[in-house]
């Protein structure tokens, strides 16, 4: 019942991202691209690829990239830098979600502004930084994720001090609800910019949860069934690293404990448990309760006590090099590929972006072991198709 | 060579011969610590190149792993940290010490990287994913500074040796053949001049002598003759008395034939 009306508003939103999705690179297209020789070539190949010629003679990332990538690596001078390459590649995700969002209506729009929310927050902390540091504001807007820009984010840069730019973006931004009732602009000014941004990441879960099971749209569609599970798994993604991460540093066990998002799989035992853990072994011990965050620390081989495989591709220390953000980001894959097995959803448009985010960190990762010349280590991506 | 050197401008005389004599000595005691002191330097100054050498190979693989972690992180953290870890970061927690050594009388600069613990500006940064990889990507760029200062503080020392081996070595060499020769020269001349000055008070001398035998043989045989003119005339009347037998006799027999 719930798929009868989706397609008047989501059909052909739905259709274009599925197209978007046969375009990712699969993992053939990795191959070839680990056996490029510089980032010129690379890409040729990938372009070649697609169009199923003979690509064995080519070795050259740009090429292999082009049939993917092409219209927008064109402009890239020759052997470009992989920051460059990465810009660009990111740049074409935006402007095809730029594409999408215009097409798209409804709580389908809705949900397409709660996706880019996420880069919003990393773009307000930014100002933020440069705001506290007294720097000049309007140079950061070119720094910011252009998925998170919104028209009113130049007007941030008014701002002088940090009271007026929390009052500004209480007013301009869609973010206001995260900052109302959880920081002051006193917090802004005293906590860590890092504590801020993950408490406005918090509260975003939080919302964006609560919006697909809410939503009169999503209540009770594959949607919400789907994000749930995403966001369940991004929610408890966050907990876990943020529990990692701040072993050793000056953030409270009471601090990181309001840094939870306060719904997923761990919540409440687990995140209660993760939020007393002193180490690698309690964090282990806290996720122990949902089988699959076992199965990852035990692949790390964290539950036998050692810390060193921590980060991903932590110098090749644990088994196959994978190390537990590895494992995170090929799960999150891993969800976002079951999500276009389901019809009649907006939950695509989100896979979508996490699957091409992932592609251009691959590529990325591809094109930096190519240009360091560490090829040993280049089989490090993560390829889902 | 050392015709070419010349000599000091000093009097030939005994005093200047003694002060060019101890300063002969000084100067090759002189040259043989000054030469020794070049040596130890040449020899720390291989040393010196050798670990330079080191360093920088160890500098290209640190700074390529650090490069490589840098990667890592960009790979995990998904986006820019850089302009927040650049706000973030308060004091420097790296610093440098400088302190100095010495070498054979050579003070050299020597840089010691000093890490000040407790000071982690930006240890939340990556908080939410990458946490792990911003901080080992830390300790990798300190592990490279520590060579990069490690190759600032022999590179200096290098350059600083360099140019005192350089001054040490001119100095060996001006010891060895310019002062040392022209002592050796003076001397050599001071001791003709010296000899010369003998042999011509010899000779005066000599001369001297001779003409004091000559004036004492005149002396002799003046007073020689005129004590014999005094014998003579003592003696004249008894001669007159004995020869007149012998007249005698002379004049009797004038046709004998002894």
């Amino acid at each position: 019942m719930e798929g009868l009306f989706f397609n008047v508003n989501g059909g052909y939103i739905e259709g274009i991202v599925r197209g978007y999705r046969n375009n990712l690179l699969n993992g053939q297209h990795y191959a070839n691209l680990t056996q490029c020789e510089n980032i010129d070539g690379q890409f040729l190949l990938q372009t070649c690829e697609l169009h199923a010629s003979n690509t064995s003679e080519i070795v050259d990332v740009k090429l292999q990239l082009a049939p993917a990538y092409g219209d927008f690596l064109a402009t890239l001078p020759p052997n470009p830098s992989t920051s460059a390459l990465a810009a660009k590649t990111t740049d074409k995700l935006v402007s095809e979600f730029r594409y999408l969002q215009a097409q798209a209506t409804g709580s389908l729009a809705k949900f397409m502004e709660y996706l880019t929310y996420g880069y919003m927050i990393d773009n307000v902390a930014l100002l933020i930084t440069g705001t506290l540091h007294e720097r000049d504001t309007r140079e950061l807007l070119e720094r910011c994720h252009p998925l998170g820009w919104f028209e009113t984010m130049p007007v941030l840069c008014v701002a002088t001090n940090i009271e007026e730019l929390y009052n500004s973006v209480l007013v301009e931004t869609p973010l206001a609800p995260y900052f109302k009732g959880s920081l002051s602009h006193q917090d802004l000014d005293e906590l860590n910019i890092e504590i801020v941004r993950n408490t406005l990441y918090k509260n975003y879960l939080e919302d964006f949860h609560h919006f697909v099971n809410t939503n009169p749209d999503f209540k009770g569609t594959p949607t919400q069934e789907i994000m749930s599970e995403i966001l369940e798994f991004e929610a408890d993604r966050r907990a876990i690293n943020i529990t990692l991460n701040s072993f050793g540093t000056e953030l409270s066990k009471q601090d990181r404990r309001k840094l939870y998002p306060e719904f997923g799989k761990l919540y409440p035992e687990g995140s209660l448990m993760l939020s007393r853990a002193d180490d690698v072994e309690s964090v282990a011990l806290a996720v122990s309760g949902v089988a699959e965050y076992k199965a990852f620390f035990d692949a790390v081989g964290l539950n036998q006590g050692g810390t060193e495989g921590l980060g991903n591709m932590g110098g090749g220390s644990s088994a196959d090099g994978k190390s537990l953000e590895d494992l995170f980001y090929q799960r999150e894959m891993e969800l976002s590929k079951i999500v276009f097995t389901r019809q009649f959803t907006s939950a695509v448009v989100y896979a979508w972006v996490k699957l091409r985010e992932q592609e251009i960190r691959n590529i990325t990762w591809i094109a930096e072991c190519i240009a360091q010349h560490q090829k040993e280590r280049i089989g490090n991506y993560i390829s889902v198709f | 060579m050392s015709g070419a050197v010349g000599r000091e401008a000093v009097f030939p005389t005994r005093q200047s011969l003694g002060l060019m004599k101890s300063k002969l000595k000084g100067a090759e005691t002189g040259h043989s610590l000054l030469k020794r002191k070049s040596e130890a330097l040449t020899k720390r100054f291989r040393e010196i190149t050798r670990r330079i050498d080191e360093a920088k190979r160890k500098m290209g693989r640190m700074m390529q792993i650090a490069a490589f972690s840098l990667a890592e992180v960009t790979y995990a953290v998904g986006g820019d940290i850089g302009y927040q870890v650049q706000e973030s970061a308060k004091q420097a927690r790296f610093r440098v010490q400088a302190k100095q050594d010495n070498v054979s009388g050579v003070l050299l600069p020597q840089f010691e990287s000093v890490i000040a613990t407790g000071s982690n500006d930006f240890g939340l940064t990556g908080l939410g994913k990458g946490g792990q990889q911003v901080q080992r990507c830390r300790e990798t760029y300190s592990r490279a500074v520590e060579t990069l200062v490690e190759l600032a503080s022999l590179q200096t020392a290098f350059v600083m040796l360099d140019e005192v081996i350089k001054v040490v070595n001119r100095r060996v060499n001006a010891i060895e053949h310019i002062i040392i020769p022209r002592t050796e020269n003076t001397i050599k001349y001071i001791n003709t001049e010296l000899d010369e000055l003998d042999r011509e008070e010899f000779y005066r001398l000599k001369k001297v002598s001779n003409k004091k035998q000559r004036d004492s043989a005149a002396q002799d045989a003046e007073m020689l003759a005129k004590r014999q003119a005094e014998d003579n005339k003592e003696n004249e009347p008894a001669k007159a008395v004995i020869d007149q037998p012998a007249d005698i006799l002379g004049q009797e027999d004038e046709d004998v034939i002894f």
